[in-house]
């Protein structure tokens, strides 16, 4: 039997947050969402601010949880998954790379890589190997000993996206990546995300304002009125 | 791997390689609970010897550890554990001197009665008479001394009570002895044992004193109660000042395990206060897929290090502090106190294991509960706290 493609799909996924804290008519951020994203494509959400992309992000990794709907991750409800399933599936089957590249601050460039790998499962010595090989991919080899606060805004990015990708995952989750970093840059982590997510044959969905950047993606999505359309 | 994992994130946390910050701040508490640790266990020693050096006091001095009474007399059997048996005559007489008067307890003891173990709880003063005289010589304690205004060779009066009325027998203060506790002191005067039966006339107590090995007390009178003799232990003979003995020193206990309770509270403040700090982090390794046993295990193995090291290093501190008490005695006693009347200045040092296994177990139990309950908060940072989001 041929293994099925599928990585993600959402079905009528609704999600509301209540007005304030003290409760109050709800607010509908998505109402009736549903896409699919197969393995080695890529789809970029676009919309206004606040029009509900990252909220559409956490959901689609489990990380938030939908009113009704439903989630599935290769062929699994995640909405049905307890908290234990789901780290695991965070941990080997997904990568995240958010707009700051939020790496463990006292640990460096390569232990932020191996540490995501242990969690993962991998021996300190596979781990090690698979985070040397992933920084000298995306061209960190020179600054494995680094910590975070030593490295520059591209070069955390392009931390982030080895460690994203050093467990071999089946979709990266990118959330403006290069919403903080310059134009050259931004240039560079979008060139090095495309050329790896295609190598490696990983599914990704982009969260991003920047539309030339959203465009280098097989299909766009524009976030309006709660719901996603196709943007021509 | 887990294993390795965990011990990496541990390492980091005790600020191996790790920010200065995170350093100085293991550094900082590392320090702080030794220093409680070491004050608990000097403190518990420093009572501890205290009332055990008061306790040999009463039985060297006053009792001796078993009393054997005279309707019981007459040829002690030898037992293993009795390391001296000494008759003496006592009874109770008014001392006087041209400055004050003072009722006392006055012992008649024999040649030999202050062999080594007695004198190493009292120190002589040298000194001689001032005239000769055929006075009967009396040795009182500096305390006495000092409160009747007398010195060696003066003379006081002993006023007696018999049928024949009150009378007073002149003596002369034979030499001076201070056992370091005044309490003990202020009261207890020695003579020969031949004087006391020459001036009560039968009315005087008369028993055997045994010193006899430590931990063999309870046995020993059990021993001779069952051989037929009246015995009484130094405990029995001086109830009041054993169970204030007992009782402070129970009660000192109570308050340091109170303090090591709090003192694992504030353990796991120390706890609750990482995790604050490292919120951002616990969501980036939750979000990563980290479990939150793994996450909790970093924060409760850093924390237990800390405390075992800082128990340990506590320890070691407060048994040292204690093994060297004499300078810090004398200077207590170069100042004049009043109340210093109810302590030692110079006693032995022993270590109570049981009460410093007690604090100490105390304090890792109520420091592992409240880190663990502490740490139920890794659970609710969510891994979205770590993000910005639109």
């Amino acid at each position: 039997m041929m293994k099925s493609t599928e990585v993600l799909t959402l079905e009528a996924v609704s999600k509301s947050f209540p007005a304030t804290l003290r409760g109050g008519e709800p607010i509908q951020i998505l109402e009736g969402v549903s896409l699919s994203l197969n393995r080695s494509t890529s789809i970029a959400i676009t919309g206004r601010s606040g029009s509900g992309k990252s909220t559409l992000l956490q959901i689609s990794a489990g990380l938030l949880s939908a009113d009704s709907g439903s989630i599935r991750f290769e062929g699994k409800e995640i909405t049905k998954l307890d908290d234990e399933h789901l780290s695991r599936l965070r941990s080997r089957s997904m990568g995240f790379i958010f707009q700051s590249s939020l790496l463990l601050d006292d640990f460096t460039a390569l232990e932020n890589v191996q540490i995501s790998a242990m969690i993962a499962g991998s021996s300190e010595k596979e781990a090690s190997r698979k985070s040397l090989a992933m920084l000298e991919l995306v061209g960190m080899q020179d600054r494995l000993g680094h910590t975070s606060d030593q490295l520059s805004g591209g070069e955390r990015q392009r931390v982030a996206i080895a460690r994203a990708l050093v467990n071999e995952p089946s979709l990266i989750f990118a959330d403006e990546p290069t919403g903080s970093l310059d134009e050259r840059n931004a240039a560079l982590v979008e060139d090095l995300l495309f050329s790896l997510v295609a190598e490696r044959e990983v599914a990704l969905m982009l969260i991003t304002h920047n539309l030339a950047f959203a465009s280098r993606c097989n299909t766009v999505y524009q976030l309006h009125n709660r719901n996603v359309e196709v943007r021509s | 791997m887990k294993q390795t994992l965990l011990h990496l994130l541990v390492l980091r946390k005790l600020g191996y390689k790790g920010s200065r910050a995170a350093k100085k701040r293991i550094i900082f508490n590392l320090i702080l609970i030794t220093l409680v640790v070491s004050a608990l266990i000097f403190a518990q020693i420093f009572v501890v010897s205290m009332s055990r050096g008061i306790a040999d006091k009463y039985a060297l001095l006053g009792n001796g550890h078993l009393q054997i009474h005279e309707a019981s007399l007459g040829s002690l059997s030898e037992k293993e554990g009795v390391l001296d048996v000494q008759l003496v005559a006592q009874s109770y007489a008014l001392i006087y001197s041209p400055e004050g008067n003072k009722m006392v307890r006055l012992k008649g003891v024999e040649e030999g009665y202050f062999n080594n173990a007695r004198t190493s709880q009292i120190t002589l003063l040298d000194g001689v008479p001032k005239e000769s005289t055929t006075l009967e010589q009396v040795l009182l304690s500096t305390t006495l001394a000092r409160e009747l205004q007398v010195g060696i060779g003066d003379r006081v009066a002993l006023m007696l009570v018999s049928d024949d009325g009150i009378r007073p027998q002149f003596c002369v203060v034979g030499n001076l002895y201070d056992s370091g506790y005044q309490e003990l002191d202020a009261n207890l005067a020695f003579c020969d044992y031949d004087l006391i039966h020459r001036l009560f006339k039968g009315s005087e107590e008369t028993y055997y004193e045994l010193l006899v090995a430590q931990g063999s007390i309870e046995s020993l009178k059990q021993d001779f109660k069952a051989e037929g003799y009246a015995v009484t232990s130094w405990d029995e003979e001086n109830f009041t000042v054993a169970t204030n003995l007992n009782t402070s020193r129970q009660a000192v206990l109570g308050v340091m395990v109170a303090v090591a309770m709090l003192c694992g509270y504030f353990i796991s403040e120390l706890s609750r206060e990482l995790v604050e700090d490292d919120k951002h982090q616990i969501a980036m390794l939750t979000l990563l897929g980290a479990r939150h046993s793994l996450i909790r295990n970093v924060y409760f193995n850093t924390v237990m290090i800390v405390t075992v090291l800082s128990i340990l290093g506590g320890t070691l501190l407060g048994v040292l502090l204690s093994s060297n008490l004499s300078p810090l005695l004398s200077a207590v006693a170069d100042r004049s106190i009043p109340s210093l009347s109810y302590y030692l200045l110079e006693f032995t040092v022993v270590y109570p294991l049981g009460d410093i296994l007690t604090i100490v177990l105390v304090l890792l139990l109520v420091s592992v509960f409240s880190v663990q309950f502490s740490l139920r908060r890794v659970k609710r940072i969510e891994p979205l706290s770590c993000t910005h989001f639109d």
